[in-house]
């Protein structure tokens, strides 16, 4: 496999895991309707490809009882279906959130060329940079 | 159908697509079948309110382009979560128990003490705790029929005694 598909397979990975989570995270700002939410999670570079595939997401979701839905009037039209955040979900994306933030810092940690990284000896990085 | 969709040529576009979905969703549950065309055809409506640049043709097809192939959303139903250990639609048969190794070892276990004692069910044994289609309680419940007849035997051995 080339260097190039192989990146891009990682994030279509990354992707299908974490996008449950951004749904929730999403949700997580105040309830939306599910047209306003996918336009939301699409609006963000390259997360969303088919917007389609969120509906079994949200499925997926309040049948595992992370959202529940509503069925609230709107001003033009017929009544729109309301999704909000369970305190399970709240739960949930608070416990991705802090998973998600340590792996990112760690990854992060290992990419960034870090100048600070190279021959280091302990307590003298702080004077180095003052 | 749809009150946003007065003109013919989008109204087709919308059925087609409508059409390729329902087609593609035939093995959901009847009900997330139903509900899945209904929120389909909701996001439709309210993305031609929100989006009616370049005319009703040309907007839905913009819609039904970022919507994606109605294939893949009925894939994506079926994709489950490693987090939340979704049920994946449909469920594929479970491979049988039974093939011609575990027969011969049920057959060896339970009358090959006729034939040969204590060699025919200890090949029965043998052959049970090789199979790669039963479980590990499944060959300690065919071990524990194989001793049956022993433990049947020790009160009589006891009483005799």
């Amino acid at each position: 496999m080339e260097p190039g598909a192989s990146a891009r397979n990682v994030l279509t990975q990354l992707r299908r895991g974490t996008i449950e989570y951004c749904v929730l995270a999403v949700l997580a700002d105040g309830d939306d309707y599910a047209f306003e939410l996918v336009r939301r999670l699409s609006a963000v570079d390259g997360l969303v490809t088919s917007e389609g595939t969120i509906y079994p997401l949200l499925a997926r979701l309040r049948r595992d009882g992370l959202v529940t839905t509503t069925w609230q009037e709107s001003d033009a039209g017929p009544p729109r279906k309301y999704y909000r955040l369970t305190p399970s979900g709240k739960r949930a994306l608070a416990g991705f959130t802090d998973e998600w933030t340590r792996f990112r810092d760690a990854v992060d940690e290992l990419l960034e060329p870090a100048p600070d990284r190279r021959p280091r000896q302990g307590g003298r990085r702080d004077e180095r940079e003052h | 159908m749809t009150n946003v969709n007065t003109d013919p040529a989008a109204d087709a576009l919308v059925r087609a697509y409508l059409d390729r979905l329902r087609a593609a969703s035939r093995n959901l549950p009847p009900e997330r079948r139903d509900e899945l065309l209904a929120e389909v055809l909701e996001h439709i409506d309210a993305a031609l309110v929100a989006d009616p640049q370049g005319g009703p043709e040309v907007a839905t097809r913009n819609v039904l382009d970022r919507l994606g192939p109605p294939e893949e959303i009925v894939r994506a139903e079926s994709e489950g979560t490693p987090y939340a250990g979704a049920p994946a639609y449909p469920t594929p048969a479970p491979a049988s128990p039974w093939g011609g190794l575990e027969i011969a070892a049920v057959v060896l276990l339970a009358i090959g003490g006729v034939v040969l004692p204590i060699v025919g069910p200890l090949v029965g044994l043998v052959l049970a705790w090789s199979s790669s289609r039963w479980t590990r309680p499944q060959k300690a419940v065919a071990s524990g029929l194989a001793m049956l007849p022993v433990l049947l035997v020790i009160p009589f051995v006891l009483v005799g005694s």
